[in-house]
Parts: C-alpha cells; structure tokens; sequence
C-alpha cells in the first residue's frame, strides 16, 4: 500500500474510533438518564429529535418523554430535528470535564464565547432548558473523552 | 433548633407617585450597609453575609425585596401594567427605602443590576451614600438571549429563567446552594424578571457617567467572578477603568451570584471591599 493510502486508512481509523467514543458518550448519557427519574420527570413533554454537530460529524438524539430512545450518527438529511447544537470536540470535551473552564461550563456559555452554535427552535430549547442542560452534563466527569 | 438574627419587617414608601409597601431584613450593628439583589430574586440571596456575626458586628446589613419581588407586592393595578424597570424608578426605590430607614451615608452593594445601579447613584447621588460596592456590575449589557422568552402562557417563565441563569453559576459551587439560589428565580413573578431585564439590557445611560464618578469622596469597588457570561471579568475591568480611581478584584472560582452561589468563597472579597469603605472598618477577618 502507498504512503498516502496508509495515511487515509490510518485517518479514517482514527475518526472511527473517535465517532464509537462519542456514541459511547451519548449512549452512557442515556444509561444515566434511565437511572435518573427526577430529569425523566423534568422532561416528560419532551419528544424530539436534537442534532448534536460535532466538527461537522452529525449525531442525532432522539428523546421519547424524556428519555433518549436512539442515538444515531449522521449524515442524514432524512431525519428531522427539533434543534441543533453545533461545537467542535476540544470545547465539548472541556464541557465534560468535571469542572469545567469558564465558558465551558455551560451549552450557552459555549455559544457565548464562540465555540458553540444553536439553530432551529431555541424556543423548545429554552422550554426545556433544565432538562437538556442537565441531560448533556450527565457525562460530566467522563474526562477521557478525547478530541 | 436555631434561630437566625436576620429580622423582616415591612416599610411603605411613595414611588413615582404611589405608595409601595416594600419588605426589608437586617441584621447587625453599626455602619449601614445596604444590599441591593439581582435581577429575578430577592433579598433571600444575601443570607449567609447577613448571618456572618463577625461581619454584622460592626455593619448593619440592610436588604429589600425590589417592588413585584420577594415580599413586596407590586403596585396597584399591576394586573394591567408590563413590568418594565427604569433607571429612574429604580433609583428612586433605593433612595426613598435609605430615607425611610433614615439612613444616613450607608455603603451600597448591590450584585448585577444591583451593581448596575449602585454605580448610576454613584455618578448620580453619591451625597446619599459613603461608598459602593458593585458586584458583577459592568457599564452595559446587552443581551445575549431573547428577553421575552421569559414571559410566555405558554411556558414557566420561572423555569426558563432558573435554566438561563444556571449558565452564570460557577461548577464550584455548592450544588445546595446552587438550587437554592435557582429556586429564587423560580419563584419570581410573571413577566419580573423579563423586566428587569429590560433595564439591565437596554439602557446604556451609565457609559457616560461613569468617568464623572469621584472616588475620592466615596470609594467604588468592583468585585467579579470567572464563571459570569453576563457580566464577564473583561465587561467589569473595561467599567473599573472608565472609573477614576475604582478598584477591581476578580474571583476565579465564582459565577454571577456569589454570596448566594457560593458563600464561603465569596466572603473574603466581601470583607475585603468593605474594608475599603469610608465609615468603622470591618473587624471581619
């Protein structure tokens, strides 16, 4: 195999297993969140799809009466979303930290300072706001997520 | 069993021509220290400062819950009124309620808009007062959300407010305290704290007035923490320097919120600005 081949294959084994340690993020966000029935209860009217964008690579939450039914990883542009939160994975993995820097601390502080975006209904985003802020920090702590 | 020292009682005071029956606690002896809360809430953030014996052994904290906050009802006729906050109203709330008290020269600390606003009586009344503490205070804020969000029949207002200002709050805070101080915006009234914001965000007349602050008669102190989007260390440093003479001290471990947020934390840069003011130093260490 030449060079660059090896190069390209190495790449896309690195982003592989990148994209299986974010998935394993969100599906052990959905494993805490069964076990957490006070944020069920927060987020009993919420049934919507959230597109989590990181760094491009598209990751669609599904939430069913506040619980996560499916994690799915994107592209798709048959899926609809409810709202998305676009970042990159250096400040989501900041956000995970257990205490986190200024900015990082929060879904709107990393729109603040300019490492995160949200598009579509931010309005259901707000509705729900306790919830999904809580929801997201599930993972906090979980510091070996890598960039 | 304990009791706390802190004593409410009530005051009615006339504002913009109507009387305002407005709540107020205290406790502690010798110079007035006023405390001004943030938007949202009420008088219950400054609790544990009011609670501290050595603090309010030489100072008498005084807080009041703002007209439509805490306690205080809000005007009659409120049922027909949009609850927005003035510059003005709320300079006259802070000075009828230190005359109602007879108040003579008391410090003003005030955290957020309270900070706002101790600063526009700095520029604009500093007779009435010995100096200012100004907590998470900052020139002008425009806002980074959409402030009707938090006026809808459709939604509670107080959630949403709670999860917005949850950004403000430092991940080193106690997470009791953390609740605690949310549960006061959750509380809040329909439509305040979308009104008090409507002050904080939109009116910019303290720009200019700043530079005309003399703290030479009475000193301005601005305290900030790291963990505050709203008012960022770099909004309070560009406010401080617009202050002649005003000094800054900023907090790595705290949010928009800190005597409530964080109470420990916070306290020494309490007892640090107050030892700043004119008047009988805090025997607080």
């Amino acid at each position: 195999m030449a060079p660059v081949q090896l190069i390209v294959a190495a790449m896309v084994q690195l982003t592989n297993a990148w994209e299986a340690r974010v998935i394993d993020t969100f599906k052990q966000i959905q494993t805490r969140l069964e076990a957490t029935p006070h944020l069920q209860r927060l987020g009993r009217l919420f049934s919507e799809t959230v597109l989590i964008e990181i760094d491009g690579t598209e990751f669609y939450l599904s939430f069913e009466k506040g619980r996560i039914v499916s994690v799915v990883e994107g592209p798709s542009r048959k899926t609809p979303w409810r709202f998305a939160l676009r970042t990159d994975a250096e400040a989501l993995q900041k956000f995970w930290q257990a205490r986190p820097e200024p900015g990082f601390h929060d879904v709107f502080g990393l729109v603040k300072i300019g490492r995160g975006r949200i598009d579509g209904d931010i309005l259901s985003l707000v509705k729900n706001l306790l919830f999904f802020k809580d929801v997201l920090g599930l993972a906090r702590g979980k510091e070996e997520f890598a960039a | 069993m304990s009791i706390e020292p802190i004593t409410g009682r009530y005051l009615t005071v006339t504002i913009e021509g109507a009387a305002r029956r407005i709540y107020f606690e205290e406790a502690g002896q010798g110079r007035p220290v006023v405390c001004l809360h943030t938007a949202g809430a009420d008088t219950r953030q400054w609790r544990h400062l009011m609670n501290d014996a050595e603090i309010t052994e030489s100072n008498r904290l005084i807080a009041f819950d703002m007209p439509w906050h805490g306690k205080s009802l809000p005007p009659e006729g409120f049922e027909t009124q949009e609850y927005l906050l003035t510059t003005e109203a709320y300079i006259e709330t802070v000075l009828a309620v230190i005359e109602g008290l007879g108040l003579d020269r008391p410090v003003l600390a005030g955290c957020s808009m309270g900070g706002r606003i101790a600063l526009q009586l700095a520029a604009l009344h500093p007779d009435r007062f010995s100096g200012f503490i100004a907590i998470e205070a900052s020139d002008f804020q425009p806002a980074w959300y959409d402030i009707d969000w938090f006026h809808r029949p459709d939604a509670h207002g107080g959630e949403m407010g709670a999860a917005l200002v949850s950004a403000n709050i430092s991940p080193y805070a106690p997470n009791a305290e953390r609740w605690n101080t949310l549960w006061m915006f959750m509380q809040s009234g329909p439509g305040v704290f979308r009104g008090d914001l409507s002050f904080y965000t939109k009116d910019d007349s303290l720009i200019p007035r700043l530079p005309t602050i003399d703290t030479g008669a009475t000193p301005v102190h601005i305290i900030v923490g790291a963990y505050d989007l709203t008012c960022t260390p770099d909004d309070a440093e560009r406010t401080a320097k617009a202050i002649p003479g005003a000094t800054l001290a900023v907090m790595d471990e705290l949010g928009h919120f800190p005597m409530s947020e964080h109470p420990e934390v916070f306290r020494p840069f309490f007892v640090d600005a107050l030892e700043k003011m004119p008047g009988t130093a805090a025997k607080a260490a």
